[in-house]
């Protein structure tokens, strides 16, 4: 099975990946869209105060 | 001459760097007149295995946004670090860990159960975490290994000079890029557009004698545009704090956050605060003193802000 890889997507915030699986007859068999980052913020936010959630999660994307 | 080969590159980021760069408005046309972006995920298509295919120190200067979290984050700053001549640690991310590095106060596990499986707006039957490695049939899929914690980039490679900033500003941004562009680079592992006086000293706020009573949060009080903010009992971490940023914050009568990082000499700037608190705090009486610090709602998170990776504390501690 043939096997196309594009690392990193771009023109994005993030980071993206994809990867595509081509059958014999060069048709597609499967497609896998990975994040492969995570920062947590959902997590880092708590015990905050909620005065500093807007400014922390403005860095979630600066774009 | 020759054009210089230039790339930006983001880890564990927000973009927001990137878009300081292109803040640079019309200079980024002088940019272009002098460099070519030869990587650059948020404007240009190049991938991973274009950088692979480099020559060695072929990238003239490497721009590097964001902290280390992950494998792929530290792979790539090893890959950029052979790629390039010159590597800046850019921004407080990359300089410090920055926002990402408050996750140094949280557990490992603890994160990834709060995204992937406790959170209200998550859909997780299996209750599967992320796997560093996936097979379906005879496809395996990799995905990076989450660290225990966040680093910044100079914990991990060698670092020729730093830019710090939530984010730099772009006059900053600029000056550093004539700085290269004209050759007479500073010593390797100069801290770069910055200034070497603290916050304090480009605030034009009037400053008496710093004695504080009480301190308040953002909604309990309105200061004024003309004092010092932290003598009116907001937490502004501009004596330890770099200047260089034209205070913008205190101009927009927000205390400072701290985002250039520690002044010159200082190597934790969190504890440096703590420091200073205890200078300014007016009560005679262990108490009393005691009582003005209880006002800090979250004082690790807040002393800490963007430079937890940086710190002598480095994080939570985890089994």
């Amino acid at each position: 099975m043939k096997r196309v890889t594009i690392d990193p997507i771009t023109r994005l915030e993030g980071h993206g990946k994809i990867e595509i699986f081509l059958n014999d007859d060069g048709s597609v068999e499967d497609v896998y869209f990975q994040i492969p980052e995570l920062r947590g913020f959902e997590k880092f936010v708590e015990g905050r105060p909620i005065e500093e959630v807007p400014r922390i999660v403005t860095r979630i994307c600066g774009v | 001459m020759r054009k210089l080969r230039l790339a930006s590159y983001w880890a564990s980021a927000c973009g927001g760097c990137d878009v300081a760069i292109l803040d640079t408005n019309e200079h980024i046309l002088d940019i272009a007149a002098v460099a070519d972006i030869v990587f650059w995920p948020v404007a240009v298509d190049f991938k991973y295995s274009d950088v692979e295919a480099y020559d060695d120190r072929s990238i003239d200067v490497c721009l590097f946004h964001g902290a280390v979290r992950n494998s792929e984050n530290e792979h790539l700053a090893r890959l950029l670090r052979q790629k390039s001549e010159v590597l800046v640690a850019f921004g407080s991310c990359a300089v410090s860990g920055g926002i990402p590095a408050l996750a140094n106060f949280k557990r490992r596990e603890d994160i990834l159960n709060r995204v992937y499986r406790e959170s209200p707006s998550t859909e997780n039957p299996e209750s599967v975490l992320p796997q560093p490695h996936f097979t379906a049939g005879d496809i395996t899929l990799d995905l990076p290994d989450f660290y225990r914690r966040v680093y910044a980039l100079d914990d991990i490679v060698p670092v020729d000079y730093y830019l710090p900033g939530c984010p730099p500003t772009p006059e900053r941004i600029w000056e550093v890029f004539e700085v290269i562009v004209s050759g007479q680079l500073p010593p390797a592992g100069s801290t770069v557009g910055v200034a070497d006086h603290s916050l304090c000293h480009e605030c034009s706020r009037v400053k008496k004698e710093k004695k504080v009573k009480t301190f308040y949060r953002p909604h309990e009080i309105i200061p004024d545009r003309e004092n010092c903010l932290l003598e009116q009992g907001l937490i502004c971490l501009g004596p330890v704090t770099r200047g260089g940023c034209g205070a913008r914050c205190i101009a927009a009568n927000m205390a400072c956050r701290g985002c250039y990082g520690p002044m010159p000499g200082i190597i934790d700037q969190g504890a440096k605060f703590i420091s200073t608190l205890g200078s300014i705090i007016d009560e005679d009486r262990v108490e009393d003193a005691g009582a003005v610090i209880d006002r800090i709602v979250d004082p690790a998170g807040t002393f800490f802000r963007f430079s937890m990776a940086k710190s002598l504390l480095k994080g939570a501690r985890q089994p």
